[in-house]
């Protein structure tokens, strides 16, 4: 996971100019060479089919697919022990879920999650960032430090933060030696959710660091030169400098890092199950529970959609408040 | 010039350089407290708590007890099984990555742009989303329990294709022209120039897709039920279910399943990262 990770991702940007690239890529027909050109054509569209389709196949079947299957799975209604075949229903499925006062609360619980995790984890990786870019000795291992909790497989962070956060674990170790009093976390039906962010955090934020230093490093220094002159405050050089040139790695990282943590998993399956008290059954392990832990698979077809709607909504709205502001600039085009 | 006058002007930041130690050991610390665990006997993880000391870090004395008890019982099967499937994976998804790849970049067709935006977005959809939809269709496939299903999805990398699809439109046409004036098919050219050629960027969509196989543990709970079939990630957190006292095992079980990956980055970079040839044009 890696740099390597990240000079990817980078990359995607330059996705519209690889479509545009794309788009100019047939070759015009000369009329000198129309038959050739266009056997050529033929030979290209045959060789690319044949190249395309294994892929295509893959991609279709595992993830186009099972988004129409679950569509269509969520609009039946199956009966228990899948004797007799599910019968279509309508909206039967949404209807019975968003009448329970318990999904209710699982989904207000998803949007409050998010609504508070993916801002922090942001914030803090951006304070990070601007830390690890200033004048400082070892600069690069000070980073890969705070890297390295992002390489580590989820499992194995989420069962170190397990046994780390029980009651007689080094955290409240840590606590009692500071004179405070030891903490339930994950048995506290008030701490358990609060403890999932703390652990999706230590594990996201190098990763989300990465992409924010380079999105920093690449804004011109003469822009602070100059506020500099203008004898500009650190704060007012955050906010009107740092923060507008940043827009673009800042969207990038605010979309991955929602996505992320909408389909977050792991902490809630293997520490909590979703207690102590429903506490932390998020959509996604609602979902899981709902198919496998009581056997109704077109309603857990439903949450799935469910969830893949808010968390489309939420990108598009990301999207839309940190749009770009088409601002006149000299003669552009 | 410019650019040394600001370097002697920029002096140390002594605040930041302390928050930055601070926040490097905030973070690392919990991973250090990893590897230590792995290393000692298991009573003594709990038992070097309290009074906190630097001995709750560092371990009296270094032992691979935890590590050879771990591998002697059901996770080396899982290590391999683990093994088995990202190789596989790595080895059907390259395969699939650079033809596909090939005929977005070099051939040209009509629909090239819209099948390479499906692509695009392909990889944009977290497979965490649609993973249990998809692992009831392969249960009614037939693919529960079976190599195929483990590893069907990793294959399906569209990022993996971007990325390799990126690389070859930077590789010069002329080479393809000359080849196609010698006759040489276009699977030919693609193993021949393209593939030779394309060491890094292979590497890089072969990483991708090894440690997606690697690190998922989603897909292989929802898709494999038979315990001497898992993977190491499931089986680590199956261990940690069952007998949650013996925290050494875990932590390292956690250590190796970081090592792999991070072994494998390094030596792939070593024998692979350096191999880009000029281009031969003239």
């Amino acid at each position: 996971m890696t740099p390597k990770k990240r000079y990817k991702f980078a990359r995607v940007k330059l996705t519209r100019a690889g479509v545009r690239n794309g788009l100019d890529g047939p070759a015009v027909a000369r009329p000198r060479a129309l038959f050739k050109s266009f056997s050529r054509e033929r030979h290209d569209l045959i060789w690319a089919t044949v190249f395309l389709l294994p892929a295509m196949v893959a991609i279709l079947s595992t993830r186009v697919w099972p988004a129409v299957g679950a569509i269509s799975s969520s609009l039946h209604t199956g009966f228990p022990g899948g004797v007799r075949e599910p019968v279509f229903s309508w909206f039967d499925n949404y209807l019975r879920l968003f009448e329970n006062p318990a999904f209710i609360e699982v989904i207000v619980r998803t949007i409050a999650f998010n609504l508070v995790i993916n801002p922090l984890q942001i914030a803090i990786a951006l304070v990070i960032s601007l830390v690890m870019t200033r004048t400082i000795p070892f600069r690069g291992l000070w980073r890969t430090l705070v890297f390295i909790p992002a390489t580590v497989p989820i499992v194995g962070s989420t069962i170190a933060w397990g046994i780390g956060l029980r009651w007689d674990g080094p955290v409240n170790a840590i606590i009692s030696a500071l004179g405070g009093t030891p903490q339930p976390f994950f048995t506290s039906a008030d701490q358990a959710l609060a403890s999932i962010i703390l652990v999706a955090t230590w594990i996201g934020v190098g990763y989300w660091m990465l992409f924010l230093i380079a999105g920093i490093e690449a804004i011109p220094r003469e822009y602070y030169e100059a506020a500099k002159i203008d004898r500009a405050g650190p704060i007012r050089t955050f906010f009107s400098i740092t923060v507008p040139q940043l827009k673009r790695p800042l969207l990038f990282v605010l979309v991955a890092c929602t996505v992320a943590n909408f389909v977050l998993f792991v902490p809630i399956q293997l520490i909590t199950n979703g207690g102590p008290q429903s506490s932390t059954a998020l959509l996604m392990f609602d979902a899981y529970r709902t198919t496998f832990g009581y056997g109704s698979r077109n309603l857990g077809a439903a949450e799935v959609v469910i969830l893949a709607s808010i968390m489309l909504t939420f990108v598009a709205l990301q999207f839309f408040l940190l749009r770009e502001d088409r601002e006149p600039k000299g003669g552009s085009k | 010039m410019i650019k040394s006058s600001f370097r002697s002007r920029s002096k140390v930041n002594i605040p930041a350089t302390v928050i930055a130690v601070l926040l490097a050991t905030v973070f690392i610390l919990p991973a250090l407290w990893i590897l230590g665990g792995s290393l000692r006997p298991s009573g003594e993880i709990f038992g070097s708590i309290s009074p906190l000391s630097w001995r709750t870090l560092i371990p009296s004395s270094v032992s691979l007890d935890n590590y050879i008890s771990l591998l002697s019982g059901g996770f080396a099967t899982a290590l391999a099984n683990s093994f088995v499937a990202s190789i596989l994976a790595v080895a059907v998804g390259l395969a699939l990555s650079a033809l596909a790849s090939y005929a977005l970049a070099v051939l040209s067709f009509r629909g090239r742009s819209a099948v390479f935006a499906f692509v695009v977005v392909s990889f944009m959809v977290p497979f965490e989303a649609i993973a249990i939809p998809l692992s009831q269709q392969f249960g009614d496939w037939g693919l529960t329990n079976t190599v195929v299903g483990l590893v069907l999805p990793a294959i399906g990398n569209g990022l993996a294709i971007f990325n390799l699809r990126q690389y070859f439109l930077s590789l010069p046409d002329s080479l393809r022209e000359a080849a196609r004036i010698d006759g040489a098919s276009e699977i030919r050219i693609l193993w021949s120039i393209y593939v030779p050629n394309s060491g890094s960027a292979l590497t890089n969509s072969g990483l991708l897709i090894f440690l997606g196989q690697w690190t998922s543990y989603l897909w292989p709970l929802l898709v494999i039920n038979e315990q001497d079939r898992q993977v190491a990630p499931v089986a680590l957190a199956k261990t940690f279910g069952e007998y949650s006292t013996d925290f050494g095992q875990n932590f390292a079980g956690a250590v190796m399943l970081a090592l792999v990956p991070a072994l494998l980055m390094f030596a792939m970079q070593r024998f692979f990262g350096g191999i880009a040839m000029s281009s031969g044009e003239k």
